[in-house]
């Protein structure tokens, strides 16, 4: 993480309201450029709602949020948000849902060049054999994964995601998450993603943030964990252990 | 291919299942008002000319009616779904006007507009376009919230949420309206083709039945039950090609 330059998302003394409940006041938080973040937290604590603030979804009542330099005045170009529930359209197959992104925001119209960006983006997700498809004949990590693509194809600098792996069983959840940190790391994208996996939020996060009640968020680096990062490394469970001891410290 | 010949196998296994049970209940009954399908078929032959000329008319009537309906009532329906001020305007007149048999209207229609064509097609019109305009409405109301927030987010226009995501949601829903009101039009056109008609197969059946010419009145019927089962077929395999990602489409 680069320390000194100006933050890629800085939110200072945030305030909203949701159904007449206070759900954030006085929140600040800075995030750096094509740093990964894991955000943890009680359930109703608001991060889903957090991720839709930034994501330009949502409002702030009070205070500032700005992205790339930019203050959010509703969805930014270079932000994709890959929700918990995915929103693939049933009538949709994975080749022209992964494409629409390129004919609406992107402004692109060669149906060739949209083609071959598709189906370059497929082969890479290992989609190429589906392209056809439609999400009710993809199995559960298919249809994340192109549900991933769609998130992508924009070459987004900025990737928000709301549990991105909770409704997987355990093997395409590992390839899933393999798949999500090879592609921010290739990407250099900045990532922010809610999780309730204390062994996800080590893996993909370089930084964890945990959201309290009201805002309050305490950030800690992995890096800083005495064990490792990479699953591989037989001392991974170590630093979820710590991740789990610095959670029910505070 | 081994699928189609066991479709149109089973078309004719019904086919002549409905003949005979038809024979066995002329059998069982033995009275010259029904005829057996034997002399019913010889009837049909025997003037085949005449018989298209008024099935014919009939069936350019309904076409006629659903092409103006759908012109009026899917627009109308988009609009019910998409915009509460148009709702709150037009929701009671149409809630009026939908329980009442609209049968009813065609003295209505007569005087205003003639007892020629037009007065027969408006009341088909009136028919058909309530029971589409509501299902296209009821087909925006159920599109998830989910999808037009990633439609959002990939920042996409009015026209583009209506041509990616608003469109193809309300398709299966216009044609399980237009099934449902093609029934009953073409209940009602029998009706209707009785008042200053030539050419038309309601028409066709009651001038038999006045003759006391059963064979003709039972041709006619029969045809009718034809025009009724290629409309449905053509519907069916219209929504086939339409809707490819429902189960009537797969």
């Amino acid at each position: 993480m680069r320390v000194g330059m100006a933050p890629f998302v800085e939110l200072t003394e945030i305030g909203i309201r949701l159904g007449g409940k206070e759900i954030f006041a006085g929140m600040n938080a800075r995030l750096e450029r094509g740093v990964s973040y894991a955000l943890i937290g009680k359930s109703g604590v608001g991060k889903s709602t957090l991720l839709n603030l930034i994501a330009g979804y949502l409002t702030p009542g009070s205070g500032s949020l700005t992205v790339g330099g930019e203050p959010v005045n509703g969805p930014r170009r270079g932000t994709a948000f890959l929700q918990q529930e995915l929103g693939l359209f049933p009538w949709q197959t994975v080749a022209e849902a992964v494409g629409m992104p390129l004919r609406l925001a992107g402004g692109v119209t060669d149906k060739k060049e949209i083609a071959n960006k598709t189906a370059g983006l497929l082969a890479e997700l290992g989609l190429e054999g589906v392209a056809g498809s439609y999400p009710a004949q993809l199995s559960g990590g298919q249809r994340q994964r192109a549900a991933l693509a769609r998130t992508l194809i924009g070459e987004p600098d900025f990737l928000l995601m709301d549990e991105p792996t909770s409704s997987l069983d355990a093997v395409t959840k590992e390839s899933i998450q393999l798949l999500v940190q090879e592609q921010q790391r290739k990407r250099g994208a900045t990532l922010l993603f809610v999780t309730h996996d204390i062994e996800e939020a080590v893996l993909l996060g370089d930084v964890i943030f945990l959201l309290e009640a009201g805002g309050g968020l305490s950030s800690r680096k992995t890096a800083d964990f005495e064990g490792g990062t990479a699953r591989e490394d037989i001392r991974f469970y170590e630093s979820c252990i710590e991740l789990r001891q610095w959670m029910n410290a505070l | 291919m081994k699928k189609m010949r066991r479709f149109v196998g089973a078309q004719v296994f019904g086919f002549i299942s409905f003949l005979l049970l038809w024979q066995l209940i002329c059998l069982a009954l033995d009275i010259r008002v029904i005829p057996t399908p034997a002399e019913t078929i010889k009837q049909m032959l025997a003037e085949p000319r005449e018989l298209v000329l008024h099935a014919g008319a009939s069936v350019l009537r309904v076409m006629a009616a659903i092409a103006v309906s759908l012109a009026i009532a899917v627009p109308a329906g988009l609009l019910l779904g998409g915009n509460k001020w148009f709702r709150t305007l037009v929701s009671p007149f149409v809630y009026f006007i939908y329980p009442i048999p609209k049968v009813a209207f065609l003295p209505v229609f007569m005087l205003l507009f003639g007892l020629g064509n037009v007065s027969k097609i408006i009341l088909m019109i009136w028919i058909i376009m309530f029971q589409i305009m509501l299902s296209v409405r009821d087909g925006v109301d159920s599109i998830p919230g989910l999808y037009f927030q990633v439609m959002k987010g990939f920042r996409a226009s009015s026209w583009q949420t209506y041509r990616y995501l608003v469109l193809p949601a309300v398709l299966p829903h216009m044609f399980t309206g237009l099934r449902i009101s093609i029934g009953i039009s073409l209940a009602s056109l029998f009706f209707a083709e009785n008042y200053a008609t030539t050419y038309g197969i309601g028409y066709y059946i009651l001038s038999a039945w006045t003759k006391m010419n059963y064979p003709e009145m039972f041709g006619g019927i029969l045809t009718l039950g034809l025009v009724g089962l290629l409309l449905f077929k053509g519907l069916d395999a219209l929504q086939r090609k339409c809707t490819p990602w429902t189960a009537k489409g797969r």
